[in-house]
């Protein structure tokens, strides 16, 4: 193996086919995406500052934004965020591998993933952009003057790249382990990457199909969604959300996983029942989400016996979630935790999963949602589950693995002030939300002069979010300057025992093991106590 | 000894099971007394939050107290938990499953008695048409009467079929705590008891376009016999438009 | 001459083509518009329960008492020569071809008369030359409102138009099925000339709503797999269902082609 360290050239980033590589050009696309979709986020909120006009001149352009800051979060930064920049870089480090099954098929998910940022790009700069939410609900989405097409290419790029990531990952888990390591012996975020891509492999061509039929509709004159013509508008959002509940859990899981392996790591700490946590926890999950997707439409007119049907088996899932809080909370009995900035995200992690784990209940209820459905309670909700938990989450597992990657740490002043500015601001920008969704604050609305009583709430949430801004800020200025200036750190920062710490360097070589890994029958990742 | 441990652990295991059960036969009957639909709302909503406030607090109490517990005291410290056996990873699951699912099946049981009430429209409702345009809401007496703010009279039940002529639409009157789809092609309903006589907004919560945000009406409930004479001079002008239309 | 011309206008009316709003005083010709129901308008609509009607036997009852279970309404006279018969006769025709669904143990069907010179006689009359299976004696009840006025209000609550043709000496109006739900709304207007068998199992099951019972999943889950096209009046197949259905079989293969078939091969390479 020659040293990988012999100065930057594009061409071989480009055409790398190095997991680790594609690992940060999928990290560089998706904070990218994130800093776009969450300046829009700002301008939205100071939209809402007050009824009327605030900062776009027109309902359009706050569509326009309300459109990209969805779809980009969604789907350019969580989704290739964990599935993309984790999954590649650390998931063949975690199991002993070389390199995942298929590098080049690897390759191209990752083009194929810039094509789609780029696509996203260009829609916010053509006339008439699409305007349809990261929904795209026909016949709006379909009438609309709205370019829907780039919507629909973009979820094409992006679905096409995590099939092939999916059966990637799925061989190179099923087949690429070291020798010797047993299906319980995975870390905790290897097995909930795994699940995850098992849902993208099986649910992402229904979205693909149903997003194809728009275009049809729109472009070509079919009628699939047009009931005039015998069509279903129901039907879409059927096909739409049996792929899009899933993807909460493609977000959610390997979030949780990440949160496992940063807790477990630094609180030196086996994982509390590790096995009912997988097969109960992760394996009821993965039972149960193609099962639940009708709790999205519980006022959208569907039949009754479906809403009650769905109730049951959305309150449900809180069965298998409740398992892997329970193995969470569990992790911290008897720990020696050591707080450095991942462990302090970690720990922001428990309160926000708690609380939209939480909030997510009355939701479930479909009573609850003729009142809550549609309000700003279910944007609160959802946002403490994928922008709060998930995203957090996200910036525990980079500071974590940021000696890993770079072989400095990020650690520092800096980083926890940006930290305090982060759980702060998010807390006041969502409970306001929260209250007033309750009382029938509505979402994605520009303007709301038929609800004036809302207005000092929604003040108090345009500031909380210049706190996070603030907060983000400072966090991405902190990651830049530790890259490249940061303190060097020791190999295996954390004393951890998971592999990628105790058999690579900072950062792995070519080939990651400079020898073979062969594990024995009682190692596992989190064996601190003997 | 080992025996009694492992018998107290199975009548633990029993007792929890059982849980669900209880928590099915013990769902209060929201479904009787006098109560507006509204105000059931507000009860079964009082009673989530109560729950959500329980778990919310024993598990984030549960989080804080064993962050600051067990702190490192030194940086080579390694935990102290030991593996779980058998029996105690099997209880560990059971018990939670046991305690979740009989909360589950409570509020399942609560909201389904609610939502009985919900979709159950009263035999005396007064029946309204709503039909949603991009961007506003009309209201169809089905007399000839057509206005875009809905007047419905106190004291009696209110049931609106709505069908939209354009896109998906969602009729939301957060007063009276209803909300449903409205989309081209097929026919929705809610049903609501206007108790007090008031003025509300019925408003748009599902993206429709431009305008969405200003998809709102005016609802006014008012006294029957307003109610009455409104209609009346409304039907009689509805009609004398429609002669002068056909003379026209 | 007329037969052939009324036959004519029915056609038309269901295809709809035309929008003009006024009925014409009909000298030369029938606008064919005016008798489109207009079904947005009367979709979910529920007529008086209380009509008073009165069956072949003499005996009284209202419309409350047939419904509880799906109903097909028709509205006609008995003293047509022409197209009421067809119209009976056809449905008749339709309905022995159900094998799911039997008139009078899973849905009812009831013939109102709205011609004021209709009589117990000539209601007689029209049942024998209807000739329906003695089966169906009592699921289809072939009726006379109490009060003629009431036909014409029954007629106006679900859209339904007609009117007396000096000229033909007849009533021109529209030849259509009308399919009310258990709670007695109008779910579904089938016409006459266009509708086919399948249509009607479909219109049925349409009609059952939301009360599924066990037997009836396959007829439920058939009705899934079509929706009704407002435009031309009938079932089309639902391909965005068979789309979903597939996109899913497909991901479900490829999970189970990476999971299983690779080890075959990997086996080999990894040797």
């Amino acid at each position: 193996m020659s040293d990988a360290h012999h100065g930057f050239n594009l061409r071989e980033w480009i055409f790398t086919t190095d997991h680790k590589r594609i690992g940060i050009l999928y990290l560089i696309g998706a904070l990218s995406a994130f800093a776009i979709a969450g300046t829009f986020a700002i301008m939205i909120r100071m939209q809402q500052y007050g009824p009327g006009m605030q900062v776009f001149d027109s309902g359009s352009g706050y569509n326009t934004a309300l459109y990209f800051h969805g779809a980009a979060m969604i789907l350019v930064f969580l989704i290739p965020a964990l599935t993309g920049f984790f999954a590649n870089y650390f998931l063949p480090l975690m199991i002993g591998a070389k390199d995942v099954a298929f590098p080049r098929i690897n390759a191209f998910s990752v083009w194929l993933f810039y094509a789609a940022i780029i696509l996203a790009l260009v829609s916010l700069v053509i006339p008439d952009p699409p305007d349809v939410m990261w929904t795209g609900y026909p016949p709006y989405s379909v009438t609309t003057e709205g370019n829907t097409a780039f919507y629909v290419f973009t979820v094409h790029l992006l679905g096409f790249s995590s099939i092939l990531g999916a059966i990637n990952f799925l061989v190179t888990v099923i087949y690429m382990r070291a020798p010797g390591m047993g299906w319980n012996q995975l870390n905790m975020f290897v097995w909930t990457i795994l699940a995850a891509f098992i849902l993208q492999l099986i649910f992402i061509p229904v979205l693909a199909s149903a997003v194809t039929m728009l275009l049809f509709d729109k472009y070509l004159g079919t009628h699939f969604f047009d009931p005039a013509m015998g069509g279903d508008v129901l039907l879409y959002q059927n096909l739409f959300w049996f792929y899009s509940h899933p993807a909460v859990y493609v977000i959610l899981l390997p979030a949780i996983g990440i949160l496992f392996d940063v807790i477990a790591t630094m609180g030196k700490n086996r994982i509390f029942n590790y096995k009912v946590c997988v097969y109960a926890g992760i394996g009821g999950v993965l039972a149960l989400a193609g099962e639940v997707w009708i709790h999205h439409l519980y006022v959208a007119g569907v039949p009754d016996w479906i809403r009650v049907g769905m109730m049951i088996t959305t309150l449900l899932i809180s069965v298998p979630i409740g398992l892997m809080l329970m193995s969470l909370w569990g992790t911290l009995y008897k720990a020696s935790i050591t707080f450095n900035v991942a462990m302090h995200y970690a720990s922001a992690c428990l309160f926000l999963l708690l609380i939209g784990g939480l909030t997510g209940i009355p939701l479930a209820m479909t009573v609850m949602t003729a009142n809550l459905g549609q309000t700003s309670f279910v944007h609160a909700h959802f946002h403490f589950v994928m922008a709060l938990f998930s995203t957090f989450a996200i910036i525990s597992g980079i500071y974590y693995w940021f000696p890993k990657m770079t072989g400095r740490l990020a650690e520092g002043k800096l980083a926890v002030v940006a930290f305090w500015f982060n759980i702060i601001g998010v807390n006041i920008t969502f409970w306001p939300l929260f209250i007033i969704g309750v009382q029938g604050m509505p979402r994605r609305y520009f303007s709301y002069e038929q609800f004036p009583q809302f207005a000092p709430y929604h003040h108090v949430a345009t500031y909380g979010s210049f706190l996070v801004a603030l907060g983000m800020v400072l966090t991405l200025i902190n990651w830049i300057k530790s890259a490249f200036w940061g303190v060097k750190s020791e190999a295996n920062p954390w004393h951890s025992k998971s592999l990628e710490w105790t058999h690579t360097p900072n950062p792995p070589g070519p080939g990651n093991f400079p020898h073979d890994v062969t594990v024995s029958a009682d190692w596992t990742p989190y064996d601190y106590v003997k | 000894m080992r025996l009694l441990k492992k018998l107290g652990l199975a009548v633990l295991l029993m007792g929890a099971l059982a849980l669900p059960v209880w928590a099915y036969e013990g769902a209060p009957g929201l479904a009787t007394g006098d109560l507006t639909p509204a105000r059931r709302w507000d009860i079964l909503w009082d009673h989530v939050l109560v729950d959500l406030w329980v778990i919310g607090v024993i598990f984030g109490l549960a989080a804080l107290y064993m962050l600051i517990k067990y702190k490192a005291k030194n940086p080579t410290d390694v935990g102290t938990a030991t593996k779980l056996n058998k029996a105690q990873a099997v209880a560990w699951a059971l018990i939670p499953v046991a305690v979740f699912v009989a909360d589950d099946f409570y509020l399942a049981a609560q909201g389904w008695t609610l939502w009985g009430i919900y979709r159950r429209v009263p035999e005396n409702a007064l029946e309204i048409k709503a039909i949603g345009h991009q961007w506003y809401w009309e209201f169809d007496y089905g007399n000839g009467v057509v206005t875009q703010e809905l007047k419905v009279p106190q004291g009696r039940p209110i049931v609106l079929r709505m069908h939209s002529e354009d896109v998906v639409h969602d009729f939301s009157l957060p007063k009276f705590r209803v909300k449903e789809d409205v989309m081209p092609g097929r026919i929705t309903y809610v049903w609501f008891m206007p108790d007090t006589v008031m003025d509300t907004i019925v408003t748009c919560t599902m993206y429709c376009g431009v305008a969405h945000s200003q998809m709102y009406g005016k609802v006014s409930v008012v006294p029957p016999e307003q109610y009455t004479s409104w209609l009346e001079s409304a039907v009689k002008a509805a009609a004398d438009q429609q002669t002068t239309k056909v003379k026209g | 001459m007329a037969k052939a011309m009324i036959g004519a206008v029915i056609l038309t009316a269901l295809a709809g083509s035309a929008y003009a709003q006024m009925p014409r005083v009909p000298e030369s010709d029938i606008d064919p518009a005016v008798f489109k129901i207009d079904e947005f308008k009367y979709l979910g609509v529920k007529p008086d329960q209380s009509l008073a009607l009165v069956d072949q036997n003499g005996q009284s009852f209202t419309l409350k008492d047939k419904i509880g279970m799906p109903l097909i309404l028709v509205l006609s006279y008995f003293n047509c020569d022409g197209t009421c018969s067809v119209v009976n006769s056809d449905l008749a025709q339709l309905l022995s071809r159900q094998a799911a669904w039997q008139v009078g143990r899973d849905f009812r069907v009831l013939t109102v008369s709205f011609d004021p010179h209709d009589s117990q006689q000539s209601l007689k009359d029209f049942k024998e030359r209807l000739a329906l299976p003695e089966a169906w004696e009592q699921g289809w009840t072939l009726s006379l409102p109490a009060h003629i006025e009431q036909a014409k209000a029954l007629a106006d609550s679900v859209g339904f138009k007609y009117f007396w043709s000096a000229q033909d000496r007849m009533f021109l109006h529209p030849g259509v099925y009308i399919f009310l739900s258990p709670e007695g709304r109008v779910v579904r207007y089938l016409y006459s000339t266009q509708t086919k068998s399948f249509d009607m199992g479909l219109a049925l099951t349409d009609a059952m709503g939301d009360r599924i019972a066990p037997h009836d999943i396959l007829n439920y889950a058939v009705g899934l797999c079509y929706s009704y096209n407002y435009k031309e009046g009938r079932y089309k197949l639902n391909i965005p269902a068979f789309v979903g259905a597939a996109s899913l079989f497909f991901g479900v293969t490829v999970f189970i082609v990476s999971a299983f078939v690779y080890r075959r091969r990997g086996k080999g390479d990894h040797k």
